[in-house]
């Protein structure tokens, strides 16, 4: 009866209210999740020759470096946030989503970043957005599915695995329930100066109903990077 | 227990990231230091216990062990006020490659005789 009384209240909502009312509510924090249903495995990364000649070299220095038991230097290691789009997806760190009807807030556990997605808004053209960690966010309804475009992450913030990356970077990410309880977002990358073809990968998440999240505030990093740019620990005399 | 880090690092499929890997401490080596802490400090991006371990003849030797972050550890039981200046503890570490007195917490017993680990994955 009460279902009924739902469907029937529904039918008199105009079109673009019915729309809101059974889009997903992402509100809430979300872990990092390995379990079923899993996501599709990552494409293949594939770099424009110039740039993989980079990369590999960049990875051949740590794998040496690793095998000597030690760990080259990268930005976390120094407290620098992971920006867009390695914020989504780090370590054991859950995320926390806002939604409302104009926005939806990402804050991530980890350094506490956030992003702001502000949605159905046009995107802004790319040399009109400052270069930085989080650069701007817009969203919009496909369905049941946020489709998220960003644009304006700086080169020197490190990408997906990595991997270099232009100005010209463009992310869509496509965040969906996959389950009641299992969020997935779909993150492909173009980047027409860097990469060959887009990569896409998928990051899954747990709704932690009861999750509260811990303030992170990077005040105390013994690491340093020694002269020879490796990670090491400082210990005190006392 | 090794294999569990390195999934927390590399993620599987998924690509993880970490503020840092555990190179810098020998992994395959434990050791046990006991004594008096003089500080614990619950910050990020990692925890410390700082302690004073005295050797047989009554030297003082002072130790930094570093631990997961706040975020990890409450996952394992720690709260920030699990240890304080002047508690007795006894710590068993990864050592420092350096030889620098210093490592990462495998398992801590507290003076309420209590053994807790270094976060999930990471228990004693």
């Amino acid at each position: 009866m009460i279902l009924r009384l739902a469907i029937g209240c529904l039918a008199l909502l105009p079109v673009t209210a019915r729309a809101e009312a059974s889009r997903p509510d992402f509100t809430g924090v979300w872990a990092i999740y390995r379990g079923a249903p899993a996501p599709p495995a990552p494409g293949p990364l594939v770099l424009k020759p110039e740039y993989a000649k980079i990369y590999d070299a960049q990875r051949a220095a740590q794998a040496e470096a690793t095998k000597r038991g030690e760990q080259l230097a990268n930005a976390s290691v120094q407290c620098v946030p992971y920006g867009v789009p390695n914020m989504m997806s780090v370590a054991v760190y859950p995320v926390e989503f806002i939604q409302s009807p104009r926005q939806l807030t990402i804050i991530s556990e980890a350094f506490s970043e956030v992003r702001r997605v502000y949605l159905d808004r046009p995107q802004a053209p790319i040399d009109d957005v400052a270069p930085g960690y989080y650069g701007r966010s817009v969203g919009h309804w496909d369905g049941d599915a946020l489709v998220i475009d960003t644009i304006g992450i700086k080169p020197t913030v490190a990408g997906y695995r990595g991997m270099p990356h232009s100005e010209r970077m463009h992310i869509t990410e496509r965040l969906k329930l996959v389950a009641p309880d299992i969020l997935h977002d779909q993150i492909m990358i173009e980047d027409p100066v860097v990469l060959e073809k887009p990569v896409t990968y998928t990051t899954s998440y747990k709704r932690s109903p009861n999750y509260e999240m811990v303030e992170f505030v990077c005040d105390n990093n013994r690491e340093y990077v020694d002269e020879k740019g490796v990670v090491r620990m400082r210990v005190k005399d006392r | 227990m090794r294999a569990k880090l390195c999934a927390v690092i590399l993620g599987g499929a998924i690509p993880m990231l970490a503020h840092h890997s555990f190179t810098m401490f020998d992994m395959t080596k434990k050791i046990t230091v006991s004594g008096t802490v003089t500080s614990f400090e619950w910050t990020n991006p990692h925890c410390y216990i700082e302690i004073d371990v005295p050797d047989e003849s009554g030297a003082v030797k002072h130790w930094s062990v570093e631990m997961g972050s706040p975020s990890i550890l409450q996952g394992s039981g720690w709260k920030f006020s699990s240890l304080k200046k002047g508690d007795k503890a006894t710590l068993v570490i990864n050592p420092l490659k350096t030889g620098q007195a210093g490592g990462f917490l495998n398992t801590a017993t507290l003076p309420d005789g209590r053994a807790l680990g270094n976060g999930p994955g990471r228990q004693p």
